[in-house]
């Protein structure tokens, strides 16, 4: 059922501002229809930031779930923001839809069978991240994704 | 100019134009022209410029076409512009018809049931050799295919050729093949592939055109029992559309499967949704650009 009451976090993240601790490599608005020149975007500025190739695909393919979400079940549009630090890249994005009907503890735990029309995006980003923050509530949903540089410990 | 038409509707006797930009294309093309002409017992010639002789004939057997059987038994000759066309020097219109006749002539002595031949015909924009010879070519040749004998595609690159030549070409041959195209937009490009058969995607693609896929996998089920989806040339799939396909392949029943060529990203989106999970699918790792 939604929660309608209050707004959820998991992980290490705790409360959730829009705000990045460091500054943003990127902040691009999307809809579904930029959602290729997000790709491309997340692409360019993560290896710019000096991220390792793979590093940068699967910050990319995280990018894009999130951003796929916020099209498909967050109000058709969003804000995704890329920074970095030492030790890892972060990937938020941010829409103002209606908040997700599944625990954010839970959502996304468990790999949705082929057959199942849809719920197999933030499966995706939980198998390529390294932590995974969601905040979700009635004013919209925030998702933070962590992914680890190369051999750096967190 | 001619309606284009697809490789294996192509009759004996009928003289081919197909212009390309796309490597890929041009290569299924060619293989199932080249493979079906094999089945056929017709000699196959194939003349190459821009890949060298043994790289065509490897991609040739990368698309299903029995390659180094038929080179060594002398059914399929894989030669440059250099060793044919242009042996011997200055190269003229009857020139390249006395060639072909003899090559038809020493054919059907051999015992063959036809001559196909295809020719990249891209030498023709070197500078020391006159296009205008080329283009005579093209139109006094028709009496070689008048009795059917001779099959040919002329592969002319977009890229190499001024639009003025191509459309001359174009309109010098009774015939153009294309690939069937499903669907194309600057991001993302679904055809038909004749060699292995399937489908072949290109470019990008993401839940927002999973529709197309689902429409370009529903036709290649229902037209091959075994169907390629040849996603070599993709740069990115989300799992959606990677679902997609997986769903497809899990509709297949037992006695059929589906091979999926791809690498990179793609291959690592296909297991993340269950792909290896399903007993129809056959991963197969793309290999380099051609």
């Amino acid at each position: 059922m939604p929660n309608r009451d209050s707004q959820h976090a998991i992980g290490n993240g705790g409360g959730v501002s829009p705000q990045p601790p460091e500054p943003a490599v990127l902040d691009q608005r999307f809809d579904g229809n930029g959602l290729y020149a997000l790709r491309a975007a997340v692409s360019a500025h993560a290896a710019m930031s000096g991220a390792p190739d793979h590093v940068v695909e699967d910050v990319v393919v995280i990018a894009n779930e999130l951003a796929s979400n916020a099209v498909r079940h967050g109000g058709g549009n969003g804000r995704l923001l890329m920074w970095r630090n030492a030790t890892a890249v972060h990937c938020r994005v941010i829409d103002r839809g209606p908040g997700m009907s599944t625990a954010p503890t839970t959502v996304g735990t468990h790999r949705a069978p082929p057959r199942a029309p849809g719920g197999r995006g933030l499966w995706i980003v939980r198998q390529l991240s390294h932590n995974l923050d969601v905040a979700t509530g009635p004013e919209g949903t925030t998702v933070t994704a962590t992914v680890l540089l190369d051999n750096v410990q967190a | 100019m001619t309606t284009p038409t697809q490789v294996d509707a192509l009759r004996d006797g009928d003289h081919a134009c197909l212009t390309f930009s796309d490597a890929e294309e041009r290569l299924d093309i060619v293989a199932a022209f080249v493979r079906d002409g094999l089945g056929q017992g017709h000699q196959v010639v194939c003349l190459t410029e821009s890949l060298p002789p043994d790289r065509l004939s490897a991609e040739l057997a990368w698309r299903a076409v029995p390659t180094e059987d038929c080179l060594r038994r002398g059914q399929l000759a894989v030669r440059t512009s250099d060793e044919s066309w242009l042996a011997g020097g200055t190269l003229t219109a009857a020139k390249m018809i006395d060639l072909l006749a003899a090559q038809v002539e020493a054919a059907r002595r051999d015992g063959y049931r036809g001559l196909r031949v295809t020719a990249d015909m891209c030498w023709a924009t070197r500078p020391v050799i006159a296009v205008d010879q080329l283009l005579v070519f093209e139109r006094e040749a028709g009496r070689l295919f008048a009795d059917g004998w001779l099959t040919a595609i002329c592969q002319y690159d977009r890229q190499s050729f001024d639009p003025v030549t191509l459309a001359f070409a174009t309109r010098a041959h009774p015939r153009a093949v294309a690939a069937i195209v499903y669907h194309e937009d600057p991001v993302l490009r679904i055809c038909r592939q004749h060699s292995p058969p399937g489908i072949r995607l290109a470019g990008e693609i993401d839940f927002m055109r999973a529709d197309v896929l689902d429409q370009a996998l529903a036709e290649t089920l229902r037209l091959d029992h075994h169907p390629q989806v040849n996603l070599s040339d993709l740069q990115f799939i989300d799992a959606a559309a990677a679902a997609t396909i997986v769903r497809a392949a899990q509709s297949l029943p037992p006695d059929r499967r589906m091979t999926l060529v791809c690498r990179g990203v793609v291959q690592r989106m296909l297991a993340l949704v269950g792909a290896d999970d399903v007993p129809a699918v056959r991963l197969q790792v793309a290999h380099a650009e051609p």
